[in-house]
This record gives structure tokens, C-alpha cells and sequence, in this order.
């Protein structure tokens, strides 16, 4: 029960931060795409090295989470997928000004357009189940 | 007490803010819930929820299974807390602008709808294929220094300026 709620907490937790830093508003995506504003950019940067930084405490300490347990990292594969979809991806953000996590973000902002989207995604990611049912893809 | 109030709740955040509480979740999820950050998948998640007795075999994954699926949680904590930022900031409670899309666009409201609906499309079937979102590869995979992380975000980023001068040069009349 203490687990969901921390996930719960976690996901309130991002979407209050991407929110507050305007992470949901199209323009700034927009804007960070056709570089005549960055802040989203630099968001991410931030993020990054944030996150990069924390993790780097985690291997000094001997990837040991709060409970003891050892944490486990998963790799991703390397291939040419991580190419084509991301491309069809960043299609998709352009058009859409959001990505799967700010347009929860969006639509909870009170975003009505965003529901469009939000259902796209939900298609989306049917079509790529009813793919797999065909092709093997690593996961 | 009232300026903490303003920048934390009212104010736009500046661009390290929302960097810093956005990166601390790739460790803080680790640490606390053993858990990697990412969103995209979720939509898997409640695919499996809103078709329990599927036979598509990748719902049927090891991703989905078990009896409960955090991302299910997770997911709708970003909903709740941008409700909540956007009631405490003040924001419009439903709105149907969507930014410039919908001031420079006249578009009827079936066609705006068909547009986000594709570029929904678009993402969820891309981040699928490419194996993560902007949060699962451009935050936790490039601060794990991930190879497959570095080339999804590049391509996530080449395409999404590609897209939107695209749009500008067809519809907005110029860059």
C-alpha cells in the first residue's frame, strides 16, 4: 500500500514540476524547436546532468536502494529502431507540441486539445501491440 | 513568507527548478522504489487495463504482469499534480487553446482534433518502437550515459524541428 503510494506521490511529484516549469505549454515546445526559446532545452540539460550526478551518488554507495536491496539498471538495446521510431517520434512531438509524459501534464492543466492527443497515444501504442504480434522486437 | 508562496505556486519556475526536480527523479526513483523512470510504457499499462482479457502477446509480457502495475499510479499522479499546479497558479480551468496552434490556425474543430490525434499517434507508436519517450531516453537513459538513449533523443529532436518548420512554412506563412 506504502509502494502505490509513493508511485502515486512520485507521478504528482512530475507533474507539478513539468507543470510549474511550463513543460506543458505548446508554445515553449515550439519555441525550443525552432530555437527562440531554449528554457525547455535547458530544463532537460539540467535534468540530465541532475539525474547524472545522482546516479553517480548511487554507484559510489554501491547501488543500494533505501531497503537494502540492490538496484538494478536496465540497458536498453541498440538498434536501428531507437532510429526509426525516434524519428516518427519527434514527428509526433512537433505536431502535437507534447510528449507522453507533459501531455498527461497538459491534459490535467485543463487542456481539452490535449485529449486528442492523449487518445492518439493510446492508438498508437495498440498499433505497435498488434505489431508485435508479428515481428519480435527486443524489449 | 509571501514571495516563497509566489515563486513556488504562482510564478513560472526557473528553468534549474524544474531541471533539478525533474533530474532527482531518475536517482529518487531508483533509490526509494527500485524503480526506472519513464511514462511511455504506461500507456501499455492501461491498454492492459481497459482490455484485461487481451491476447496480444505483448500485453501479456512480463512488462504487464503481476498484480499491480505501478505505472498505472504513476501515470495518473502527473495528471493530478498539473491539476493542481494549474488551479494554484490560477490558470483557466478547461480551455481549448492550445497556444499558437490555435491562434494562427482557424482550423475547424474535426481537423484540429484528426491533427492531435495523429501526432498522439505518431508518439505513442514511435516511443514504442524507439523504446522510450523523452522521459525514459532523454532524462533516465542520458543521465545513465545510454547509447540507445543518445540516438533516439537526437533523432526525437531532429524530427521535432523538421515538424514544426515544416508546419510554419505550410500554414503560418514563413518561419
Amino acid at each position: 500500500m506504502k509502494r502505490r503510494f509513493c508511485f502515486l506521490g512520485a507521478g504528482v511529484f512530475f507533474g507539478f514540476s513539468l507543470s510549474r516549469v511550463g513543460a506543458a505549454e505548446f508554445d515553449l515546445i515550439w519555441k525550443m524547436f525552432t530555437g527562440e526559446d531554449l528554457k525547455l532545452a535547458w530544463v532537460m540539460l539540467t535534468a540530465i546532468i541532475t539525474g547524472f550526478f545522482g546516479m553517480q551518488l548511487l554507484r559510489i554507495t554501491g547501488y543500494r536502494g533505501v531497503d537494502g536491496m540492490p538496484i538494478q539498471i536496465k540497458k536498453k538495446p541498440v538498434t536501428w529502431l531507437n532510429a526509426a521510431g525516434g524519428s516518427l517520434f519527434g514527428i509526433g512531438w512537433g505536431m502535437a507540441g507534447a510528449c507522453p509524459g507533459t501531455i498527461l501534464a497538459q491534459v490535467g492543466e485543463g487542456k481539452v486539445l490535449g485529449l486528442a492527443t492523449l487518445a492518439g497515444i493510446m492508438a498508437g501504442t495498440f498499433v505497435y501491440a498488434l505489431m508485435a504480434e508479428r515481428i519480435s522486437f527486443k524489449e | 513568507m509571501d514571495a516563497v508562496y509566489r515563486f513556488v505556486f504562482i510564478d513560472p519556475w526557473p528553468f534549474w527548478l524544474g531541471g533539478l526536480c525533474i533530474g532527482f527523479l531518475v536517482p529518487g526513483l531508483y533509490y526509494f522504489l527500485n524503480t526506472p523512470l519513464g511514462v511511455s510504457t504506461g500507456y501499455g499499462s492501461y491498454l492492459k487495463l481497459l482490455f484485461p482479457k487481451s491476447k496480444l502477446r505483448w500485453l501479456n509480457s512480463k512488462t504487464f504482469a503481476g498484480d499491480f502495475d505501478w505505472r498505472i499510479l504513476f501515470l495518473l499522479g502527473i495528471l493530478i499534480g498539473a491539476f493542481f499546479s494549474a488551479r494554484m497558479s490560477g490558470k483557466p480551468f478547461l480551455t481549448e487553446a492550445m497556444g499558437l496552434f490555435t491562434q494562427r490556425l482557424s482550423w475547424p474543430l474535426p481537423r484540429m482534433l484528426l491533427w492531435f490525434f495523429t501526432g498522439g499517434l505518431l508518439l505513442g507508436l514511435g516511443s514504442r518502437l524507439a523504446g522510450g519517450c523523452t522521459s525514459g531516453h532523454s532524462i533516465h537513459g542520458l543521465a545513465n550515459l545510454h547509447l540507445s538513449s543518445l540516438i533516439a533523443t537526437v533523432f526525437f529532436l531532429i524530427f521535432g524541428v523538421l515538424t514544426v518548420y515544416g508546419i510554419r512554412v505550410l500554414w503560418m506563412g514563413g518561419v
